[in-house]
């Protein structure tokens, strides 16, 4: 199984061997280059052209964190799977607004579900967030009476502010309160893990969408604004909260983050170095992680999961089945 | 749909499966990280390095062309003859084509695993097939929505099942 590379330290990467060759100030060491799916690059970096056509011949994407950990951009090579077929199937479904919000409202669909069986985890184990689970259903008999896309938005955000609310109840611990959502920059600690974790999920589907015939940059709940990446955005949706959130809840859990893991710079509030590290290598466990999936009828690890979300979303621009996301049964 | 065109491809998977024959028109193909599609891969590149390799004529591709007494002969490499017919009926399908251009060939079947060949040569009775085939295929290519998937014997291995069954 190919893995994802995460770089932390300071070095130069190249090609060499034919394979991929890693040199920092202290070690030298070579990443087989078949074992890689894609990289993630915190660390200071150098590489060149060579490198790049290399990594493109082997279809292996590229994605960059800056100094903060904040996302920067991906190398993302040309397109290798091409099927004029669906790149016009999924613009098809994108300019008729019928189509496009059908799709939309499943990603909402797939959303609060999945928020709600996070919640219900927690409320099994004794905290009090009944009324927030009440809220959010009550809130999603909205989703089906909205006839654009930018009311489904507005719904989302709403249930997305009242899911928050529980954050507060689930942790349980002063030093990371929720407040109000802030990005760019996030304006305290728990702010701070969301936009990171949201931005590793978010990066982690564009990987899966590059090994896919769909094209990142049409999205359906998120607008379109054809030089981003939004699809995405969309898929990812249904991840975050059974992915970011817990994994957060269980890093504070366990205290194995706490607030002495954080600075402050101009750039807001961040993970030091170490929790960053930390962050990352609980991320890639639990991505690796396997469910039994029922049609399948065998176990797929959540990054599989999402690669199988995308080909749902395939067949459902074929027209053969309609999409319905998926949804933790726990 | 109009420049859809019957290759050797779509011939393969025919006698496999009917739903990857229209997946494969779309050019939705299969799970690159398949473990049999490298398996594939590294036979396809590592096989038959000295003879002429990948020759497009038309819209068929051959991996292996050369002369032989006197004669063209077309080779087609397989992973393995668990898929005979199949196989058997692609390099049919390109001597078919070949004739169409005035070329008189001789098909071999290479099984460089098994380190086995098997001859093929078109007769009447294979041309009257292929006819057949062409308009089956066809008639596949031209719906718009593929075959629903069907759990055979194949979707174990196949780099679509994950596509299939999500």
């Amino acid at each position: 199984m190919k893995k994802v590379i995460y770089i932390f330290n300071d070095g130069e990467i190249k090609r060499k061997d034919n394979t991929i060759f890693f040199e920092t100030d202290d070690k030298k060491s070579y990443i087989p280059i078949e074992d890689v799916s894609d990289f993630f690059i915190f660390g200071e970096v150098t590489l060149n052209k060579r490198f790049l056509s290399y990594i493109s011949q082997k279809e292996i994407t590229i994605h960059f964190f800056n100094y903060y950990g904040y996302y920067m951009g991906s190398y993302y090579p040309r397109e290798h799977l091409n099927s004029g077929y669906m790149i016009l199937k999924q613009s098809e479904y994108y300019l008729n607004e019928d189509k496009r919000l059908n799709i939309a409202m499943e990603f909402v669909n797939g959303s609060y579900k999945n928020m709600l069986s996070v919640l219900k985890y927690y409320i099994n184990r004794g905290k009090d967030i009944s009324d927030i689970d009440e809220s959010i259903k009550n809130l999603s008999r909205e989703i089906p009476k909205c006839f654009t896309t930018n009311q489904l938005m507005g719904i989302e955000g709403n249930i997305r502010d009242i899911y928050y609310k529980s954050f507060d109840r689930i942790i349980n611990n002063k030093d990371f309160v929720f407040e109000k959502r802030s990005r760019r920059p996030p304006e305290n600690y728990l702010n701070s893990m969301i936009s990171f974790g949201n931005s590793l999920m978010y990066v982690m589907v564009l990987s899966e969408i590059y090994k896919t015939h769909l094209d990142p940059r049409i999205g359906y709940l998120h607008s379109t604004n054809f030089r981003r990446f939004t699809l995405n955005l969309d898929v990812s949706e249904i991840f975050k909260p059974i992915i970011v959130d817990r994994l957060i809840f269980s890093l504070l859990g366990r205290k194995m983050i706490t607030k002495e893991d954080f600075e402050e710079d101009m750039e807001g509030i961040i993970l030091k170095d170490r929790a960053r590290k930390l962050f990352v290598q609980e991320f890639d466990n639990r991505m690796r992680a396997t469910i039994k999936h029922r049609q399948l009828g065998r176990n797929v690890s959540y990054r599989r999961l999402i690669r199988l979300e995308l080909y749902k979303i395939e067949k459902h621009l074929m027209g053969e089945k309609p999409y319905s996301a998926f949804v933790s049964r726990w | 749909m109009e420049d859809i065109k019957i290759n050797g491809t779509l011939v393969w998977y025919y006698y496999i499966c009917k739903r990857e024959v229209w997946l494969m028109s779309r050019k939705i193909v299969a799970d690159q990280d398949n473990k049999f599609m490298d398996i594939g891969r590294f036979i396809h590149e590592n096989s038959y390095g000295r003879e002429k390799k990948e020759i497009s004529i038309g819209n068929i591709k051959v991996d292996v062309l050369k002369r032989h007494k006197g004669n063209v002969l077309v080779g087609e490499v397989k992973k393995s003859s668990k898929f005979q017919e199949s196989a058997k009926m692609q390099l049919a399908y390109y001597l078919y084509k070949l004739k169409e251009y005035g070329i008189d060939g001789e098909g071999i079947l290479m099984f460089p695993k098994e380190r086995k060949r098997i001859e093929i040569k078109l007769n009447d009775k294979i041309i009257a097939d292929i006819k057949d085939m062409e308009k089956k295929i066809l008639n596949i290519i031209y719906k718009d929505i593929p075959q629903e998937p069907k759990k055979i014997k194949y979707c174990k291995n196949c780099a679509y099942s994950e596509f299939c069954w999500s």
